[in-house]
């Protein structure tokens, strides 16, 4: 198994990338990759800070903070099946949707990027989710969204993988 | 004129009208459409009919109606105060065409432009005349694209109404003038007073004329430009200006349908792109599995890195 990150052993996590199992309960966990280490570095349970996670229908090529309440949360309207904004003048519809059952989503934050990918990582959880809002370009959001479909998928592998009951 | 409505939501297109006078449901009338705000980067384009029966074009022409733009704010504003005094027989209504619908528009997945927008909501006001119960006979209608193909679709949209589409019709027919003078005082208070829904705090007000040429309104693009969001809802993305400035100052977005070479796409998101399987090293490193179609579908790939 390759990744390896969780918050606490009763808590399974989903990374804001993609799915990642349980393992064990020590505050540091490490994820290897090759020779180097990825240290996930995760806060006490009190400090760690709720954040609205928005999914956009583009590529940013920015990494960084922006201005994401004045400009986009202040802007967005609440129709009636829908949330409805527009970001660069193009129109999107979206919806919010939870994490999977017993999963938390972690915002992860590499504070000193290493020289080589010999050397290992340390990342910082930033903030968590149990709950996004996805955006599509123009399309009212429906079930066939990809990223609905894909919290199909801890439910699967419970079923694939889990303990057998008798 | 109670813009209360659009200002409500200005992110959305919104019709404002006058009460239908009684008289317009009875007698035959002329009808003229004219806009305002078709140029300007900045805030709405508001689209205008305005409206009585034929037997009163000599009074509405006593009146000195003219050419919108030939006018000062203050003029077109006691002319607007005017037509409103003449509300027994004159009638009038409204499309505001927000910023952000323009945008949109615009920019959707499958363009819509400004000439289609404009021909579509000019029907729309037309069609909500009838449907008031306006007794339309003749309709004037001032426009910057070929005037003889928008004057055949009209009249084959509206038949049994004379349709007439002119250039500059706005200085040619009194109800023309009028319907621009209602448009434009709407454009300018709705302008003047725009409620920016973003959290900016106190906003300079300077716009000057919104046109893209203007200083004034160049450098308040420039103040107002967030590297991330590009400029708040007041502004028309779709305008060339707008885009450029944020080419030059603000970070690159790229959407799944922006028309760019697919080499290039390829190398920023750090696919293969097609030309490489001719290289060399073609073939080297082949997968040696296939992920099943339930992960591709979603998009979820085993994570062993971050």
């Amino acid at each position: 198994m390759g990744g390896v990150v969780s918050l606490s052993n009763t808590r399974k996590t989903a990374g804001t990338t993609s799915g990642v199992e349980e393992e064990n309960t020590s505050c540091c966990k490490k994820m290897s990759c090759n020779a180097s280490v990825i240290r996930v570095h995760v806060p006490p349970e009190g400090q760690l800070q709720r954040a609205p996670v928005h999914l956009l229908p583009c590529e940013i090529e920015h990494s960084g903070s922006a201005q994401v309440s004045q400009y986009f949360t202040a802007t967005t309207k609440d129709r009636k099946c829908e949330k409805t904004v527009s970001f660069r003048g193009r129109e999107l519809k979206g919806q919010e949707i939870s994490c999977p059952q017993g999963y938390t989503g972690l915002v992860l934050k590499e504070t000193n990027k290493p020289g080589s990918d010999q050397e290992d990582r340390t990342v910082k959880v930033s903030s968590v989710f149990d709950k996004l809002t996805y955006w599509n370009l123009e399309t009212p959001p429906n079930s066939d969204d990809m990223i609905v479909m894909a919290m199909d998928w801890p439910e699967l592998a419970d079923a694939i993988h889990g303990p057998v009951q008798d | 004129m109670d813009l209360s409505p659009f200002e409500k939501d200005n992110s959305v297109s919104c019709r404002l009208a006058s009460q239908i006078p009684d008289v317009c449901k009875m007698e035959d009338c002329c009808l003229g459409i004219d806009e305002a705000g078709r140029g300007p980067v900045l805030g709405p384009m508001v689209y205008g009919i305005c409206f009585c029966p034929v037997s009163k074009k000599e009074e509405l022409k006593s009146s000195k109606v003219a050419d919108s733009k030939t006018l000062t704010e203050a003029e077109r504003e006691n002319l607007f105060q005017k037509l409103d005094e003449a509300n027994s027989y004159v009638g009038w209504a409204l499309q505001i065409l927000s910023p952000n619908t323009i945008s949109t528009s615009m920019l959707q997945r499958t363009k819509y432009n400004l000439n289609a927008l404009s021909h579509d909501t000019a029907i729309g006001l037309v069609q909500y005349a009838l449907d008031s119960g306006v007794q339309l006979k003749e309709v004037y209608v001032d426009t910057v694209g070929p005037a003889e193909k928008y004057e055949q679709k009209l009249s084959h949209i509206f038949p049994g109404i004379n349709v007439t589409v002119r250039p500059k019709a706005d200085s040619l027919f009194p109800i023309v003038s009028a319907a621009s003078i209602c448009a434009k005082v709407a454009r300018d208070r709705v302008v003047k007073g725009w409620n920016f829904a973003e959290e900016l705090g106190d906003v300079e007000t300077d716009y000057g004329s919104g046109y893209p040429n203007d200083p004034k309104t160049k450098a308040w693009l420039l103040k107002y430009l967030d590297p991330v969001f590009g400029y708040p809802q007041f502004v028309r993305f779709s305008w060339s200006t707008a885009q450029t400035l944020m080419d030059s100052k603000a970070v690159a977005v790229h959407w799944d349908d922006d028309e760019e070479d697919g080499e290039k796409t390829a190398q920023r998101q750090g696919n293969k792109s097609m030309l490489s399987y001719f290289g060399a090293s073609a073939g080297g490193n082949e997968q040696n599995h296939q992920t099943h179609r339930f992960f591709t579908e979603r998009r979820l790939k085993s994570l062993s890195t971050l």
